[in-house]
């Protein structure tokens, strides 16, 4: 015990405030404020047993190191009094391999990890057997099963040439693009290119079942090499790649996989369309687009912008209530119109051009996207010939585009029928230089149109979904004053979005106390009662 | 001999010895116990300190049981054949006195107290069995 040191790290140099380091003389003993180790013993549980305690006298003049070699008597009944077991109170050394127990050693601890239980103790997971009758679904990301292997929807992997072995998922809109290698030559040899290769294996119901659902083709879309696209009627016919006055025809060019699925997890109904197009002699490689998108049984595909929260960079959802608005709301058939199918296409904003002038690109619009503030504009050219009433009508249509909506929706999967989850916009006049200028001309053009979208988080703090709350379209205008003749004016038009985070800060919530349910039964006293 | 009578101080030692080794076994027991999940104590040498307890408390019970019979009836016989029966317990308890994995200066304690009453039994015994 005297001979351990825990603090003497450095060899053959004096550690500070070791008073246990042998390489300390006694001029540098003197210099230390404290020791840092101040006992050495062996294990405390024993009955007695040799302690080192090594002390700084700092009364002495200079400071010098005590070293004192004490007994160390534990009081407790149950301090080890003695022990026949030799590994009992350190460490296990390993055993050193030979040529006998290297084998087993080997086994033991040859692989990457290695435990104390032997591996008889590993849970069977074999012996559990599946459950022949329990009812498979389909679920988020789970890969549609088809008869021989999966649904495939070839995309690229590392380069941009089209690999076979993708996978769809099932609830998984995707599209990619890539690329497949063919001539000429080769044109009804390539299965990739034939109708057939997307269409031949039928769809397993549910994963692991012996029911399935054959591709049908939906429409088939022919693509001439100059580009021009034309839908074919009496779209049942299989089209095989063959070759035509040189060229190749019915080559697949994309394929579009709808499927239609039940809210029980099964598929239904899978539907393909196709674009075919031709090759000819000089080109070597055609770029195939895939895309796969899912429906569920009875509804209308309603792209949706988030479940339920808004995701940023999806379009915000907006639409019209037909029957106006003091409608009352208790009418259950009351029912929003999402005027344009089109997601991108529901509240836009003009979007800026390389001309810069409002009147020559009119009809560019861009769509909101939650979360994107944007602003955008343009120059109006104003001139003595203009009149105020149709340029203000013009601009208007300008800043506001075809079809505003008046209603946005709350959250990214607000339904058409649900009244209460649509917010109505706003709509605001201001109008500059209301004050001063009371005599002039009530004609105002406008010049500026900012949607301001407040959202808030809402739900729990580990999964939060942002929802619309308020959404206000504020209209500036200008007075109108005309010019005289000859004479132009420019002025900047506006439009922008804001979006403002207004959500209040988190509230913790709480469970319900948990409540005794204590009750004597009915006949507890029974003599008596 | 008219004289003869069953050695009474004999007698209140096995009684206070049967009280004394029921202590003695359920506190052993319990400090074994103790002793395998505070210390590492593998099965190979838990296996001997459990069994030989056990052996050592069925000793224990037939011993007393021929003691007491044979004093109380007067015979030579069973008082023997209980004398020897206490050189078994006395090995025990001298094992788990020296030779157990762990010893604790309780089992020092309990060991050294039964040894001290085998010490004395043997003798009154031996005393027994010349007056009987």
């Amino acid at each position: 015990v005297s001979k351990l040191c825990v603090c003497d790290l450095l060899v053959a140099q004096c550690d500070v405030n070791c008073c246990c380091d042998p390489d300390c003389s006694a001029a540098e003993f003197s210099l230390f404020t404290t020791c840092s180790v101040p006992i050495v013993t062996g294990d405390s549980r024993l009955c007695s047993q040799k302690a080192a305690v090594y002390s700084l006298d700092v009364e002495a003049n200079p400071p010098e190191r005590i070293f004192e070699l004490t007994d160390q008597v534990n009081p407790s009944i149950f301090c080890i009094h003695a022990t026949n077991y030799k590994q009992a109170l350190s460490f296990r050394s390993p055993e050193m391999p030979t040529s006998e127990n290297f084998d087993q050693l080997l086994k033991q601890f040859g692989r990457a990890s290695f435990r104390a239980e032997p591996d008889s103790w590993k849970m069977n997971t074999d012996a559990q057997n599946p459950d022949a009758n329990k009812t498979h679904r389909y679920e988020h990301g789970v890969p549609v099963q088809t008869v021989d292997a999966f649904l495939r929807l070839p995309s690229p992997v590392v380069s941009s040439w089209c690999s076979d072995a993708n996978p769809a998922g099932f609830l998984v809109n995707q599209a990619t693009k890539c690329t497949r290698s063919v001539s000429v030559e080769e044109c009804s040899n390539v299965e990739a290119v034939s109708m057939l290769f997307y269409m031949n294996s039928s769809i397993l119901v549910v994963p692991k079942s012996s029911q399935t659902v054959n591709i049908t083709v939906r429409s088939v879309v022919v693509q001439s090499l100059n580009g021009m696209r034309t839908l074919l009627n009496g779209s049942d016919v299989l089209r095989l790649p063959m070759l035509w006055d040189e060229l190749c025809i019915n080559i697949v060019l994309g394929v579009s996989y709808h499927i239609t699925y039940t809210d029980a997890g099964e598929i239904i109904e899978a539907a393909a369309s196709f674009v075919l197009g031709a090759i000819n002699k000089e080109a070597l490689s055609i770029q195939q687009s895939f895309e796969i998108s899912f429906t569920q049984v009875n509804t209308e595909p309603v792209p949706l912008s988030g479940n339920p929260g808004y995701v940023v960079g999806l379009p915000v959802r907006a639409g019209f209530r037909p029957q106006g608005y003091p409608f009352p709301m208790e009418i259950p058939f009351a029912e929003f119109c999402i005027q344009n199918t089109n997601k991108y296409g529901q509240l836009t904003v003009l979007q800026s051009t390389s001309s810069q002038d409002c009147l020559a690109a009119r009809g560019a619009r861009t769509p909101v996207l939650f979360g994107y503030n944007m602003i955008s504009g343009c120059k109006l050219r104003i001139t003595a010939a203009m009149k105020c009433q149709p340029l203000a009508q013009t601009l208007l249509d300008l800043l506001k585009g075809q079809s505003f909506p008046e209603y946005v929706a709350s959250f990214g999967n607000s339904q058409a029928q649900d009244v209460l989850d649509w917010v109505p916009i706003t709509q605001l006049h201001t109008s500059e230089r209301r004050i001063s200028n009371a005599f002039q001309s009530s004609c105002q053009i406008p010049v500026s149109l900012e949607i301001e979208v407040k959202w808030t988080k809402y739900g729990s703090l580990v999964n939060l979904q942002a929802r619309i709350v308020n959404v206000t379209a504020q209209i500036s205008t200008l007075p109108w004053k005309q010019l005289p003749s000859g004479r132009e004016r420019t002025i900047p038009v506006m439009s922008s979005v804001v979006f403002t985070d207004i959500s209040s800060p988190a509230e913790p919530g709480y469970k319900a106390w948990p409540t005794i349910n204590v009750k004597l039964p009915y006949d507890f006293f029974f003599p008596f009662v | 001999n008219s004289h003869q009578l069953p050695s009474l101080p004999l007698q209140i030692l096995f009684y206070v010895n049967g009280i004394y080794y029921i202590f003695y076994f359920l506190a052993t027991l319990a400090m074994i116990v103790y002793k395998s999940q505070a210390l590492s104590y593998p099965d190979d040498f838990l296996a001997p300190d459990v069994t030989l307890l056990f052996i050592m408390a069925v000793l224990e019970a037939l011993r007393l049981h021929l003691g007491s019979k044979g004093n109380l009836t007067e015979e030579e016989a069973p008082l023997g054949l209980s004398l020897v029966m206490t050189v078994g317990s006395v090995a025990g308890a001298v094992y788990f006195l020296l030779w157990q994995t762990y010893v604790l200066k309780a089992d020092v304690i309990l060991n050294a107290v039964l040894l001290f009453t085998y010490g004395l039994e043997s003798v009154l015994k031996v005393m027994a069995i010349a007056a009987f």
